[in-house]
């Protein structure tokens, strides 16, 4: 609501620390609210800090080795950490305790990378592990199960391939819509899956990126873009993809960055980029040892370089985009998450009604009927007149509008995707607050 | 009367309850529509069953009197502003006091709750709009935010705006998150304003001021979309609340001891609750039944429920 009031010229990129959480965290990020941020810890527990009251509201501790991922479902309610102790757990929210009642634990045979949930459904994950292989869980009574990812291997290697290792999975994500699943590889290729059949549909090469560090989605899902070892952020244009067929066959294709992001002096590596809500920025957190540093640069003007944000002397570690508006979270080595906004100039001529601040001075043309003296009651009638006029007080446009336009589907040829991803989707889908637990004081009376 | 087809309201007196010592000063049905709470001068906060009028249970702490009440969103907690300077969170399930909230200089004269609960919002006879984190028991931010007792402060739906009105008779909106004056609205004459809440989509803010009036005012264009009259509000804070539950109707107490109830489209008085023997300070609406009640001044000190009964007589 008060979006309407503030000045839309502000809504860009962030540029000053608003708050800083100390969390001891290694990575955060916000909800899809943007009401919470959820902090990793090294220490194998995770906190969610509330942003209305810059106070941690709930301690998840459930792992015993450190943090490595952490997603957050649809509506918030559901929160997935992933851990080198080698499980993953689905936490929920709604419950009336702290910590939080577990929902799953999934458990692996190695450390696990990372784990995120299917944007539609929280009953369906994606969890890399640490080795290199990526499996989609699906916790669904009807779908339950366990698939791994399995890249088809070049035709031509068949013969050589008894020397030439597999390549080891590096990245793995859903694009925003779930219905593929981008995986990244240490030889620089980007693997596409369908979520529903499991089965490979593209392959791009990526010629001289290296291993493959991080992916991040504009929201459309059209762009995506990618970290590598030869320390360049990339972005690219995606394009459709072929629905999975029978005959197993799938897009072989180079891809081309439309943009290519690095810092040509200091040449710094990146532990994470993201794009702003509304895909026209990029941040990226730089891997600098010294410094706190985010880069951003605008992508609806051809990719340029904008701004670095210096976040002071804790060396960057994480960094995550705000889902609505202009703020970022970013977490330095200290374990401290900054907040990140636009401060907003103070409008003094808010105070004072009906008064309007300009910024140049104005010669004031007086109207010809200005100073008229009307009939008092001709006036009162066109006032009554005027509040004939119906007004409604119920309907809002709001944030749930919002989120459906999100998931509208394009067109129907991926129907058969979305209809197997809605399936038991319904706990999620409910409307749920977290209860607000009041912490004990033994001084009261 | 001009032709209208608003629909005609038939509230009938169901329930008369007692209990309270000193002037009734806010009503408030929770959330989940099961009990009704009220506050008086007396000090105390009473919890009544909204289907039956019995008596719940009787909150006693506070060592002033109370004028303004708040239930959470999940109908667990009730929040009451003091002349005691203090705003206390009172537990249901605790049956007991769980937060004191200090910080204000003088006495506390409203209070509501976020959405989400997770903060308060309070002003008082120190000017003063404060927003307090529910969970912690402490101040967030002091908005220095009249130059005047504040009368009323509520949150918009989505708890990202806040509207505070007071004493000078400005009506101020506020961002929730930074704290920043967004608008002020005032009307030429400057009447002092008593009360001030968003209306359910928050595009508009419902205004009740002692020259008798109350106002829907779209706050963007800052102008007074519908204006009430026909009640009398001179001398005291009386709220004003939406009836949404069937056709839609602002509800307003009044000193001449009555209940009003005017069409929010054509802004005719609809129906007129007569009863109460002094003036009628707090009235509040059922959040899923048609029902209304309302609460009077020292010389009467019951709580009325009203409930619609519809068809039987009274249908124009």
């Amino acid at each position: 609501m008060n979006a309407s009031l503030l000045n839309p010229f502000n809504i860009t990129y962030p540029t000053a620390v608003q708050t800083s959480l100390p969390s001891q965290a290694s990575l955060a990020r916000f909800d899809p609210s943007g009401r919470f941020v959820a902090a990793g810890r090294g220490d194998g527990s995770a906190a969610i800090w509330d942003l209305e009251t810059h106070a941690a509201i709930r301690w998840l501790e459930g792992h015993v080795k450190s943090i490595t991922s952490i997603d957050w479902s649809q509506n918030s309610r559901f929160l997935l950490t992933s851990s080198k102790d080698w499980n993953v757990i689905v936490w929920d929210l709604a419950s009336d305790y702290d910590p939080p009642q577990r929902r799953a634990t999934i458990r692996f045979d190695a450390p696990v990378a990372s784990a995120s949930f299917h944007p539609r459904n929280s009953q369906i994950i994606l969890v890399l592990l640490s080795p290199g292989d990526a499996y989609l869980v699906d916790l669904r009574k009807k779908h339950r199960g366990r698939v791994e990812l399995e890249e088809v291997q070049y035709a031509s290697d068949e013969e050589g391939q008894m020397n030439t290792h597999r390549s080891a999975m590096s990245v793995a994500r859903f694009d925003p819509s779930g219905k593929n699943v981008f995986v990244g590889t240490s030889l620089g290729s980007i693997l596409v899956f369908n979520s529903r059949t499991k089965t490979m549909v593209a392959r791009h090469k990526i010629s001289g990126a290296g291993r493959m560090l991080g992916f991040d989605f504009a929201k459309s899902g059209r762009r995506l873009v990618t970290n590598s070892s030869d320390r360049i952020l990339r972005q690219f244009t995606l394009p459709a993809y072929p629905l999975p067929n029978r005959d197993r066959e799938y897009l072989e294709q180079e891809l081309e960055p439309t943009h290519r992001f690095n810092d040509p002096i200091n040449k710094t590596a990146w532990h994470a980029m993201s794009f702003s809500p509304d895909g026209e920025w990029l941040a990226g957190g730089a891997a600098d040892a010294a410094t706190h540093k985010i880069y951003i640069w605008d992508i609806s003007n051809d990719g340029q370089f904008a701004s670095a944000l210096d976040g002071g002397r804790e060396p960057l570690i994480h960094v995550h985009w705000h889902p609505r508006k202009a703020a970022i979270a970013s977490t330095t080595n200290q374990g401290n998450i900054l907040i990140w906004h636009c401060p907003a100039p103070e409008r003094w001529g808010a105070f004072a009604g009906g008064f309007e601040e300009v910024d140049e001075n104005v010669e004031y043309e007086e109207r010809e009927d200005e100073f008229d003296i009307e009939d008092e009651s001709e006036l009162a009638l066109r006032k009554m007149k005027q509040e004939e006029e119906q007004v409604d007080i119920e309907t809002a446009e709001d944030m749930d509008a919002e989120r459906l336009g999100d998931h509208a589907r394009g067109n129907g040829e991926h129907e058969e995707d979305y209809a197997w991803a809605d399936e038991e989707a319904e706990d999620d889908l409910q409307v749920w607050k977290m209860k607000t637990m009041m912490e004990d004081e033994t001084d009261l009376l | 009367m001009p032709t209208s087809n608003a629909q005609q309201p038939n509230y009938q007196l169901r329930y008369i309850l007692s209990g309270h010592s000193m002037s009734i000063s806010s009503l408030k049905f929770s959330p989940d529509g099961t009990m009704l709470a009220s506050a008086a001068a007396d000090k105390r906060v009473k919890i009544w069953d909204a289907s039956s009028g019995d008596i719940i249970t009787t909150f006693e702490g506070h060592t002033e009197g109370i004028s303004d009440i708040a239930w959470s969103g999940d109908s667990d907690c009730i929040a009451s502003a003091s002349d005691d300077k203090t705003v206390r969170i009172w537990s249901l399930d605790a049956g007991t006091t769980v937060k004191i909230l200090k910080g204000h200089t003088n006495f506390v004269f409203c209070v509501n709750y976020n959405p989400r609960s997770s903060l308060l919002v309070s002003g008082g006879f120190d000017e003063t709009v404060r927003v307090w984190d529910v969970a912690r028991g402490k101040s967030l931010k002091v908005l220095p935010a009249h130059s005047d007792p504040v009368t009323a402060v509520a949150f918009s739906h989505d708890g990202t705006l806040i509207v505070s009105c007071a004493m000078d008779g400005l009506i101020r909106i506020w961002d929730a998150e930074s704290g920043q004056c967004l608008k002020t609205l005032v009307d030429d004459d400057n009447p002092i304003c008593s009360h001030v809440v968003f209306s359910p989509n928050s595009k508009f803010v419902l205004a009740s001021t002692q020259d008798s009036t109350i106002r829907l005012w779209n706050y963007h264009t800052s102008r007074c979309v519908k204006t009430y009259t026909g009640h009398t509000n001179r001398t005291y804070c009386i709220s004003a609340s939406f009836s949404r539950t069937g056709w839609p109707y602002v509800v307003g107490g009044s000193e001449d001891s009555k209940v009003y109830i005017w069409d929010l489209q054509s802004r005719q008085v609809m129906q007129v609750l007569e009863g109460h023997r002094d003036a009628v300070l707090a009235v509040a609406t059922h959040p899923t039944r048609n029902c209304i009640a309302s609460a009077s001044m020292e010389k009467d000190l019951t709580i009325r429920l009203w409930f619609d009964e519809p068809a039987a007589n009274g249908v124009s």
